[in-house]
């Protein structure tokens, strides 16, 4: 059976019947009255949910950690080393999960290799996949040379770790926030409409959840008082995260989009966990370290258990709203009404 | 055959077979059926004139026919004759029906007017666009213009991404969770290729699907709309032709495109759709700033506890 469209709620319907009047020209002036076809959708939802979730949340991640602990790496070898080599060995964790996710996500999987037939520009697909092969060969090299420098004595392995990193780093840049440019790129308005904005929130939440998984990490080691130097950056990323946040809900009341959200299940989902959880406790919890200069343990490891079941939480409901928002067929279609005839929303 | 295609009321190749049995495949059957010679190189589409449609859906029964799609929808819908209910991966010929039964002001209409009496009927297909959303965003590059100028999904390339699906501004293009892949109108291919009309067209009883080169029926579809508002329907008008509602965005000229007698949304189409893609560059830069940022921002941290010890 293939994928017949679910139909809308009675009550919509019903005001749909009321609509079929006499008809009207589309050159008329008036507004558009939220008229649709028997309340059906006029667009399709993709098939996306947990799996691709997973996989903007692991590959982003990984993304964001391996241009960090560069930068860390570059700036200062020795003091950072605890965090540069958390950093590595998570991207490569993360890179490891992310293939078999998306290979799973495929409807016919025996095919993935299809993806690197072509490269096309117009399709952050084909650019995500040809960035997550290089960045899967450049960040594992360099998670391997990492393993030779902590359990041989080869002296060559710190830089060529440091080589590999380069190419990590750069297409890093890209894995942590090409999914945003990626689910933008589509004609559902809850993502269409953040086309601008999307990117950057996946490449700030890649970078927070980055330190966050970081940050627990080290905690967990040896080293634990190096996790402080985190602070700072995990400050400013909070805090951009939470600017991010206001931007996007009031693009969505702009646009009118946002009943996909505020009318369903997700609401909760999104102001708890994708806000709430993901960016304004986190970001509470560090300005309160950087402001006071005292750090706890305990309040730390919150932050980022906090930052990481947000961003998870973030992805989750990023996807599901916006195959709820294909399904709603007068945001789609007040969405595409021309500049002109658009009036105020919501 | 209307008239008004025709010079005269007989197709000229049509006095070649003046029996009722044919000797095979007629090559160049196409001139024979739709007045029109298929030659690769040339852009041809549909204009669906839903003027004269007739909800007989004989168009989505040869393509289901002609194409070997499942049987699928088989209970009512409740939404009047169409129990199709939308374009998917296994239906890619949709009959909508909307019947306008009052007015304005919630009364009964008491009079008929000319064409379609009050009701509202079309065949829903894949549109052809110009630009293709759906082959934008493909990564595996199965979908691709053909030398016809449609667009065609290649069954053994595409691996089921899905990204098509939700990229289509018309929600046309459906994933086949039977095969693995996405499926959507070929505007017969296959046909084209053997000098046929494509089975939808040939199967109308009324032309209300008519084939030909693009640009031939655009100028039909110009002077057809000229004509029905003479005759009483200022409402009619062109959906997809060139400078009309669904061109917009980037999108270009429907290849398929329409004649309707009320508002896009009636219909669910939309009045400015946009192509995706051209926001694709813009978001991905913004994407790469936003980290190149961050990575500033790292720099300038790390950098300040070394040098503050």
């Amino acid at each position: 059976m293939d994928d017949h469209q679910p139909r809308a709620p009675y009550g919509r319907r019903r005001r749909d019947r009321e609509m079929q009047s006499r008809p009207d020209s589309p050159r008329s002036s008036r507004q558009y009255r939220g008229e649709s076809y028997y309340g059906r959708p006029a667009i399709r939802p993709s098939h996306w949910g947990w799996m691709i979730a997973g996989y903007y949340f692991v590959g982003g991640l990984s993304g964001g950690a391996q241009v960090i602990v560069t930068v860390a790496d570059l700036v200062d070898p020795i003091g950072n080393r605890a965090i540069v080599r958390a950093g590595r060995y998570l991207s490569l964790a993360g890179l490891l999960a992310s293939t078999p996710l998306l290979i799973a996500d495929l409807h016919t999987p025996k095919r993935f290799a299809n993806m690197l037939r072509i490269v096309r520009p117009t399709s952050p697909m084909s650019m995500g996949t040809w960035t997550l092969s290089i960045f899967s060969l450049a960040a594992g090299l360099t998670a391997f040379a990492q393993l030779l420098d902590d359990t041989t004595d080869t002296p060559a392995a710190t830089t060529i770790a440091r080589i590999c990193s380069i190419p990590a780093a750069l297409s890093g840049l890209m894995m942590a926030s090409y999914t945003g440019a990626l689910t933008a790129t589509t004609s559902v308005p809850l993502w269409a409409s953040l086309s601008h904005i999307l990117p950057t929130l996946f490449g700030l939440a890649s970078s927070a959840s980055a330190i966050a998984a970081i940050t627990l990490v080290i905690e967990a080691g040896d080293e634990p008082e190096a996790a402080a130097k985190l602070e700072p950056l995990a400050l400013l990323i909070g805090a951009a995260e939470v600017v991010t946040h206001a931007m996007i809900i009031k693009t969505w009341q702009q646009k009118g989009v946002t009943g996909a959200i505020t009318t369903t299940h997700l609401n909760p989902a999104h102001k708890v966990g994708m806000v709430g959880l993901g960016a304004l406790l986190p970001t509470a919890i560090h300005l309160l370290h950087n402001l006071s200069g005292r750090r706890s343990r305990e309040t730390a490891i919150s932050a980022a258990v906090a930052t990481l079941v947000g961003i998870f939480i973030e992805r989750v409901v990023i996807i599901f709203g916006g195959n709820e928002s294909a399904r709603r067929p007068t945001d789609y279609l007040q969405f595409t009404q021309p500049e002109a005839a658009k009036g105020s929303q919501e | 055959m209307s008239i008004e295609r025709y010079p005269t009321a007989i197709p000229p190749r049509a006095l070649d077979y003046p029996t009722g049995t044919l000797p095979g495949l007629l090559p160049n059957e196409a001139e024979l059926t739709a007045g029109v010679t298929i030659i690769p190189g040339r852009t041809y589409g549909f204009f669906t004139d839903t003027s004269l449609c007739i909800g007989c859906k004989a168009c989505e029964v040869a393509c289901k026919e002609w194409n070997a799609l499942p049987a699928d929808n088989l209970g009512l819908t409740g939404d009047s004759y169409d129990n199709t209910a939308a374009l998917s991966a296994t239906t890619w010929r949709h009959v909508a029906f909307v019947e306008q039964i009052s007015t304005a002001a919630g009364d009964r209409v008491t009079a008929m007017t000319p064409y379609q009496s009050n009701w509202l009927m079309m065949s829903d297909i894949c549109k052809h666009c110009e630009r293709a959303a759906c082959l934008e965003v493909c990564p595996t590059g199965a979908l691709f213009y053909t030398e016809f100028g449609t667009v065609v999904v290649q069954q053994d390339i595409c691996n089921g991404c899905g990204y098509c699906v939700p990229a289509c501004p018309f929600g046309v293009i459906g994933l086949s969770h039977a095969d693995g892949k996405a499926h959507k109108c070929t505007l017969c291919y296959d046909r084209l290729k053997g000098g046929l009309e494509p089975a939808c067209a040939k199967a109308c009883p009324t032309d209300s699907i008519q084939f030909g080169e693009l640009h031939e029926l655009h100028t039909r579809a110009s002077q057809r709309l000229a004509t029905l508002q003479e005759r009483g329907v200022p409402n009619a008008s062109l959906y997809g032709a060139p400078g009309t509602p669904g061109t917009t965005g980037g999108i270009g000229p429907l290849h398929a495109f329409f004649l309707l007698l009320d508002r896009p949304e009636r219909y669910g189409l939309p009045v400015a759709p946009t192509l995706p893609t051209t926001r694709t560059r813009d978001s991905l830069l913004i994407g790469f700033v936003t980290l190149v940022s961050v990575a500033a921002g790292a720099f300038a941290v790390f950098r300040g506890q070394k040098n503050h010890g």
